[in-house]
C-alpha cells in the first residue's frame, strides 16, 4: 500500500466561480493527493457571502471541466486551408511558442497595414461571450486592448436569452440601472413579467427570493409558460408571448384611471422627484423659460409658469390646462417662441392611458380584465405609500413593490413600452430608488464603475447626466467606427468601454451579408479574436454565421473544446480554466447591489493543482503577446493604469507599477494587484499580497446598505428622475432621423418610430408574424409561439460539454426536448417522448416532445441555446434550438438594436 | 438520538445543487444519484402549480429494505441511518423492491462519464461499491468525523450532509430529532412537515414543508 493510499493529503483551495453575471461565489476546491475531486461551499466567508458561502450546481462541474479529455490540449492550427463545416480543419499540434508567434506576426502585419481599413473599420476584432463575464476570467488582456489602439468589440455573440438588452440602455438612462432588481430583502409584493431570477440569478438570486418568500413576499407572475421562478410564485398568470406592455399599460390605466391617483399615488415624490410637472407645448417638447432654458411648471398658488426649480414653487400642477408663454427647444436646437395652451407632463400621461382599459388589454394579451384590475389593486394597497423605514439611522420612504421584467419582455420590439411602463409604476408609488421598491443593479454606460451612486451627477433639466452619443449635425457619429454603429445609429448606448458589446450586436452579422444602402461596406476584420464565446450557436440564425465564418481570414480562438464557432478558426489556443489562472476580482459594493452584499472586497482565483494540458493563463498570453507584438511598455503602462484589473498600481503612499521592458510572470502582476487592490480599498490601512490571498480567497470591508439607493444621492443633489415623459428621447429620435435622411438612409425609418415621447401600443406580436410573409408563407400555417428559456444548469457556463451536468440537468423538465402544453400536443397526435419537427418561416429544427400542464396551449419552449454539431457530447444531445429557426432580420430589431427569443412556428410529429 | 431532515419545497428552486454535490461527495458513477429533485406539476392548465421535490433515502424508523436482506448488510443504526454493509451485500436487490421510496441504487460496474477514467475519477471512485446496493447514507462519514471533533450535524459545516450544505435555497436541514432544541425537531414539532406517503408505514425520518 502507498503513502498517499494510506493517508491521502487533503487541501481545500479558495476559488471564485464566475460562470454567470450573478457571481462571483466563494468555493473551495477539495484537492486529494494533488487531484481536484471536489467543490464545496466556502464557509469560512458564509458570514459575508450574501448566500452563506454556496455555489450552485454549475461551480460543481468545475472539476469535469478540469479534467474533460474533451479540451482541446494543445495549442492547433489548421491545415485544411477550405472552411465550411463539411470540412475537417485538419488541426495539427504547435507549440505555444510557435502558436503566439504565428498571432502576433498577424498582428504586427495589422499595425503595418494601419489599424483601420479603407472603410473605416478596425482590422482587428476581439468578441467574448456574455459581457459579464470574461472580465473574471481575462486577466490583463484587457491591458493588451487598452495598449492596442483602435478595435472592434461589436460583432456580437448574440443577445436573446443571454441579455435584458433594452433594459440595461434605458435603465441606465432612467435611474442606472443596468439592469432592474426587486429590493427583495425589504419588498412585499413583486409583479414579474417572465423575469427568471430563480434559473438566472444564480446562488444568491435563489437564496434572496428563498428568504422572502418564507417570510411572506407575495409574487405573480406573468409568463407563457410556467418556468423555475414561476413555480415559486403564488399566482401564475399565463399571458400571450410579447403582448405584456398591453397588460403594463392596463395597469397604469387601472391606476390613474380607475383609481384616484391623488389618493393612492406618492404625489410628492411625482412632484418633485420626477418631471410631471414639466409643462409640454403645443409641440410636443417642453416649455421654456426663454432666458435660462429651463422647463417650466405651474404654480398653483401663484398662478403662472415658472422654472421647475424655482424654490417659491411649493404646489406644481400635476394635472390641468393652462395658458402660458415660452419656448419649446426642438431637434437641433429649433427654437418654437409658444403662448398657448400647455399641460403638465402628468397630465399628458394620464390622457395617454386613458383608452389602455384592461377589457382592451385583455383581447391582446389573453389575460382577464378582472385579474388587471386585482393586480393594480394588490400593487397600490402593497406599496404604502407614505411608509417610511429607518436604515442604518437613516430613514427612508419604504415602498415594498416591485415589477420586474425578463428576457424577451426587455429585449426587441416592446422593450422600450414595457421597460417605460414598469419604471413609471414604480414611480408612481414612489418605488423607484428607495427600500422595498426598484433597484438598479450596477452601472456599465455610466462611470465610476464601482459606485452607482458616485455615477450619479446633474444633466438637464434638472435630471441626471447620460453620455449619449451625440445627434447633432456637428458631433454625430456619420461614420461608424465599428461594425455594429452602436456610436451612429444608437444614442442610447453610449461610448462607454461597454458601449461595443451593448451596440446591435446582430448587425454586422446582418449587414455582412445584406449591406443596407448609402452605408459604408462592412469588411471582414484581417484579425478576429474570441474568448468563452460561440456566436455560431448564441445568435439568432445560425446558419447565417457559418456562412460569413467562412470567409473570415484569420480567427484566433481561445478555446475550451472544439466547437461550432472555433472550427472556422486558423488557430485554437487551448483555454485556462476557471481552475487553472490567477485573477483578482472585485466582489461585493455596488456593482452587485441585486446580491445585497454587505461588504466589499476582492476574491482570487488561483490554480488549485498543476494543469492536466498544455494551458496557458490568459495574463501570461497577454505579457507575451505584447512583448511579441512590440507593445510591451504600453501594454505594462496599461496594466499600471489597472486596465482590466480595475486596480491601479499606484496610489496614496504606495506604487507597485512595473517598470517598462520587464516581462513580469502572471504571479508578479498578481501579487501587485493584490497589494494595491488592499491598500487603495482599505484606505491605506490594510495590505495583502498574493500568498495572503491564496491561503483566505477573500477579504472584506463593510459596505452600507444606504449605497443601495439611489434615493438620497438624487435628494441631496436636488435631482429629479426622467419620467413620465421622454422629451430627451423624442428629441434625439428627431434628430438621429434627420442625420440619416441627410444621407439618404431609410432603412432604419422603422426603428426610429420607436423615439415616443410617451410610447403607444403597437401590435408587437405582428411584428414576428410579419416573418411569414416576407418568406412567402402564410402566418396561419405557424400556429405556435416557440420561445426559450433559461437554465439554471447551462446558462453562461460554457459547460454543454460536461456530461454531469446533463446527469443532473435531466431532472429538469424541459431538457433535452420541446416542452408543449399535453392537451395542444394531444391534438396533433403528439405523445410524450415523440419525436416532432418545428418549423417557423424560415428553418427546421427537431426534438423530443415533453408534454407539460404548465404552458399556454399556443406555446413551444426550448431551453436555452443549443444546436451544437460540433462541441463533443453537447453535439449528442438532441435539443431542438430556436436560434435554427429564428431570423435575424432588421424588421425584427428595435430602436436599441435587439431583437428577442421568439418565433411562430408550426409543431407536427415525426 | 435520531438523525433526521426537514426539507422546506417552498424555497426548493429544482437547482439540482444538492444531487450534484451528493455525486461529488460520494464519488458516485455516472448515471447514479443517491438523492435528486423531481420537477413536477399538479393540476390542469391554466391552474397548474410546478412544484419540486427533493427525492431520497428516508431513512425509516421502519425501513422496509432492512428486514428484506438476505445478508444483513442492510442496517439501521442506533442513530437512525439506514446504510448498507457494502461487504455482506450481494446485490441481489430485495432491498430495492421493498423501498416504497425507490430510493437505492444497484451500481452494476464502474462507469465513468468518459471512455477513459478521468484523475478526479480515479481518485474519488469506490471499486468496493460495485455489484452491491448504495444509497444516501445521510453522510454518516461527515456525521461521525464531524461529531468526533466535537462538532453538531446540522450545524457545524463538517459535520453536516453535503446535500444540507450545498443547498442554496436553505431548504435542507437537518439535525437530531430527538433533540427539541434542534431546528428539525422544532420544524417537526409545529405540526407542519409532514414524511412521505405516511400510510406504508415505514416512519421516514425525512419531512417536507410545503403549503
Amino acid at each position: 500500500m502507498n503513502k498517499s493510499a494510506a493517508t491521502p493529503t487533503i487541501e481545500k483551495v479558495p476559488v471564485y466561480c464566475y460562470q454567470c453575471v450573478a457571481g462571483p461565489d466563494l468555493l473551495k476546491v477539495i484537492v486529494k493527493d494533488g487531484v481536484a475531486v471536489g467543490v464545496e461551499p466556502n464557509s469560512d466567508v458564509a458570514a459575508e457571502h450574501p448566500a452563506g458561502g454556496k455555489v450552485c450546481v454549475r461551480a460543481y462541474g468545475l472539476v469535469q471541466k478540469l479534467y474533460n479529455p474533451a479540451r482541446i490540449k494543445t495549442p492547433m492550427v489548421r491545415t485544411n486551408p477550405r472552411k465550411a463545416r463539411g470540412e475537417d480543419p485538419g488541426w495539427a499540434p504547435v507549440s505555444w511558442d510557435a502558436a503566439l508567434d504565428l498571432l502576433a506576426g498577424k498582428l504586427r502585419a495589422l499595425r503595418a497595414a494601419g489599424l483601420v481599413d479603407a472603410a473605416g473599420y478596425p482590422r482587428l476584432a476581439v468578441t467574448f461571450g456574455s459581457g459579464g463575464i470574461a472580465p473574471a476570467y481575462l486577466g490583463t488582456f484587457a491591458a493588451l486592448l487598452a495598449a492596442w489602439g483602435p478595435l472592434d468589440q461589436g460583432i456580437g455573440s448574440g443577445q436573446g436569452v443571454k441579455c435584458y438588452h433594452s433594459e440595461h440602455l434605458y435603465g441606465e438612462f432612467w435611474h442606472r440601472a443596468f439592469t432592474v432588481a426587486a429590493d427583495v430583502p425589504r419588498c412585499d409584493y413583486v409583479l414579474s413579467f417572465g423575469y427568471n431570477g430563480d434559473a438566472s440569478g444564480g446562488v444568491t438570486g435563489v437564496w434572496r427570493h428563498a428568504e422572502a418568500r418564507a417570510r411572506g413576499l407575495r409574487w405573480v407572475q406573468l409568463e407563457p409558460h410556467l418556468s423555475i421562478t414561476g413555480a415559486g410564485a403564488g399566482e401564475w398568470v399565463p399571458v400571450r408571448p410579447k403582448t405584456d406592455a398591453a397588460v403594463l399599460f392596463a395597469l397604469l390605466h387601472a391606476i390613474l384611471i380607475e383609481h384616484d391617483w391623488r389618493h393612492v399615488c406618492d404625489v410628492p415624490f411625482l412632484e418633485r422627484m420626477t418631471g410631471s410637472p414639466y409643462l409640454v407645448g403645443p409641440g410636443g417638447y417642453y416649455l421654456r423659460d426663454p432666458g435660462s432654458g429651463k422647463p417650466l411648471v405651474w404654480d398653483l398658488d401663484r398662478e403662472r409658469a415658472v422654472p421647475f426649480d424655482d424654490p417659491a414653487c411649493a404646489r406644481p400642477a400635476l394635472v390641468g390646462e393652462y395658458i402660458a408663454s415660452g419656448v419649446e427647444v426642438g431637434a437641433d436646437g429649433a427654437r418654437r417662441s409658444v403662448s398657448d395652451r400647455v399641460r403638465p407632463a402628468f397630465e399628458r400621461l394620464v390622457e395617454h392611458v386613458r383608452s389602455y382599459t384592461p377589457e382592451w388589454a385583455a383581447e391582446i394579451a389573453d389575460v382577464p380584465a378582472a385579474t388587471i384590475r386585482r393586480i393594480a389593486g394588490e400593487y397600490l394597497a402593497a406599496a404604502r405609500v407614505g411608509a417610511t423605514i429607518e436604515i442604518d439611522g437613516v430613514s427612508y420612504p419604504h415602498r415594498p413593490v416591485a415589477v420586474l421584467l425578463g428576457k424577451t419582455v426587455t429585449n426587441g420590439w416592446g422593450g422600450y413600452e414595457c421597460c417605460w411602463a414598469r419604471t413609471l409604476l414604480a414611480a408612481l408609488v414612489g418605488a423607484l430608488e428607495v427600500p422595498g421598491g426598484i433597484l438598479g443593479t450596477t452601472v456599465r454606460l455610466n462611470r465610476p464603475a464601482q459606485n452607482r451612486l458616485d455615477s450619479v451627477k446633474p444633466g438637464p433639466d434638472g435630471f441626471m447626466e447620460q453620455p449619449l452619443n451625440p445627434t447633432s449635425r456637428e458631433k454625430w457619429q456619420a461614420s461608424p467606427h465599428v461594425r455594429n454603429a452602436y456610436r451612429t445609429l444608437v444614442p442610447l448606448a453610449d461610448d462607454s468601454p461597454w458601449s461595443a458589446a451593448l451596440g446591435p450586436a446582430h448587425l454586422p452579422w446582418l449587414f455582412l451579408e445584406d449591406a443596407p444602402e448609402h452605408w459604408p461596406a462592412p469588411t471582414l476584420p484581417d484579425v478576429w479574436i474570441i474568448y468563452r464565446t460561440n456566436p455560431a450557436i448564441s445568435n439568432w440564425e445560425t446558419g447565417r454565421i457559418e456562412r460569413e465564418l467562412e470567409r473570415f481570414p484569420f480567427v484566433a480562438a481561445f478555446a475550451y473544446t472544439q466547437d461550432e464557432t472555433n472550427w472556422y478558426a486558423d488557430l485554437l489556443l487551448p483555454e485556462a480554466t476557471d481552475l487553472e489562472s490567477l485573477q483578482l476580482y472585485r466582489i461585493g459594493g455596488t456593482k452587485y447591489t441585486e446580491q445585497y452584499w454587505q461588504h466589499s472586497g476582492w476574491a482570487l482565483r488561483q490554480p488549485v493543482t498543476a494543469p492536466p494540458y498544455d494551458t496557458r493563463d490568459l495574463t501570461d498570453v497577454a505579457t507575451e503577446l505584447a512583448a511579441r507584438v512590440g507593445l510591451l511598455d504600453e501594454y505594462l503602462q496599461a496594466v499600471n493604469r489597472g486596465s482590466g484589473t480595475t486596480v491601479p498600481l499606484a496610489g496614496d503612499g504606495y506604487d507597485y507599477s512595473i517598470k517598462n521592458g520587464r516581462l513580469p510572470v502572471a504571479a508578479e502582476i498578481w501579487d501587485r494587484v493584490c497589494r494595491a487592490a488592499t491598500r487603495s480599498l482599505s484606505g491605506g490601512r490594510e495590505e495583502h499580497d498574493l500568498e495572503w490571498f491564496k491561503r483566505h480567497g477573500a477579504w472584506f470591508v463593510p459596505f452600507a446598505t444606504k449605497n443601495y439607493f439611489l434615493h438620497t444621492t438624487m435628494r441631496a443633489q436636488g435631482l429629479r428622475y426622467e419620467l413620465p415623459y421622454q422629451e430627451r428621447i423624442q428629441r434625439m429620435g428627431e434628430e438621429l432621423a434627420a442625420r440619416l435622411h441627410e444621407r439618404g438612409i431609410k432603412w432604419w425609418d422603422v426603428q426610429l418610430d420607436e423615439y415616443q415621447p410617451l410610447p403607444t401600443w403597437k401590435d408587437f406580436p405582428e411584428i414576428w408574424r410579419g416573418t411569414a410573409a416576407a418568406h412567402g408563407r402564410d402566418a396561419r400555417e405557424f400556429p405556435f409561439w416557440l420561445l426559450t428559456s433559461r437554465s439554471m444548469q447551462y446558462s453562461w457556463g460554457s459547460n454543454v460539454s460536461l456530461p454531469i451536468l446533463a446527469d443532473v440537468a435531466k431532472n429538469v423538465k424541459g431538457h433535452f426536448g420541446v416542452m408543449l402544453n399535453r392537451r395542444a400536443a394531444e391534438k396533433l397526435g403528439i405523445a410524450d417522448g415523440d419525436l416532432v419537427e418545428i418549423e417557423s418561416p424560415t428553418g427546421r429544427t427537431q426534438g423530443r416532445a415533453i408534454l407539460r400542464e404548465g404552458v399556454r396551449p399556443d406555446v413551444a419552449v426550448a431551453l436555452q441555446q443549443f444546436g451544437h454539431w460540433a462541441t463533443p457530447f453537447a453535439r449528442d444531445l438532441g435539443m431542438p434550438s430556436l436560434n435554427e429557426v429564428s431570423s435575424m432580420d432588421l424588421a425584427l430589431t428595435d430602436a436599441t438594436g435587439s431583437g428577442a427569443d421568439l418565433v411562430p412556428v408550426a409543431v407536427r410529429r415525426l | 438520538m435520531r438523525w433526521g431532515m426537514v426539507i422546506d419545497v417552498r424555497r426548493c428552486v429544482g437547482c439540482q445543487t444538492c444531487t450534484i454535490a451528493c455525486m461529488q461527495e460520494h464519488g458516485l458513477p455516472a448515471g447514479t444519484q443517491w438523492r435528486f429533485v423531481a420537477d413536477c406539476e399538479i393540476g390542469e392548465y391554466p391552474n397548474v402549480r410546478r412544484v419540486f421535490l427533493p427525492m431520497q433515502c428516508m431513512h425509516c424508523a421502519e425501513p422496509p429494505c432492512v428486514p428484506v436482506c438476505p445478508t444483513g448488510a442492510s442496517q439501521r443504526r442506533a442513530d437512525g441511518i439506514v446504510h448498507v454493509e457494502y461487504e455482506l451485500c450481494v446485490g441481489c436487490g430485495y432491498c430495492a423492491v421493498a423501498c416504497p421510496y425507490h430510493a437505492r441504487h444497484l451500481v452494476h460496474e464502474a462507469r465513468g462519464y468518459f471512455d477513459a477514467p478521468t484523475p478526479s475519477e480515479q481518485a474519488n471512485g469506490h471499486a468496493g461499491r460495485h455489484g452491491v446496493m448504495t444509497k444516501c447514507t445521510f453522510c454518516k462519514e461527515r456525521v461521525d468525523a464531524g461529531r468526533a471533533q466535537g462538532l453538531v450535524p446540522g450545524v457545524d459545516p463538517d459535520a453536516t450532509p453535503m446535500c444540507a450544505l450545498a443547498c442554496i435555497a436553505g431548504a435542507i436541514v437537518f439535525g437530531d430529532l430527538e433533540d427539541p432544541t434542534s431546528r428539525v425537531a422544532q420544524l417537526v414539532a409545529d405540526g407542519r412537515a409532514v414524511a412521505l406517503m405516511p400510510e406504508v408505514g415505514t416512519q421516514p425520518s425525512v419531512f417536507y414543508l410545503a403549503d
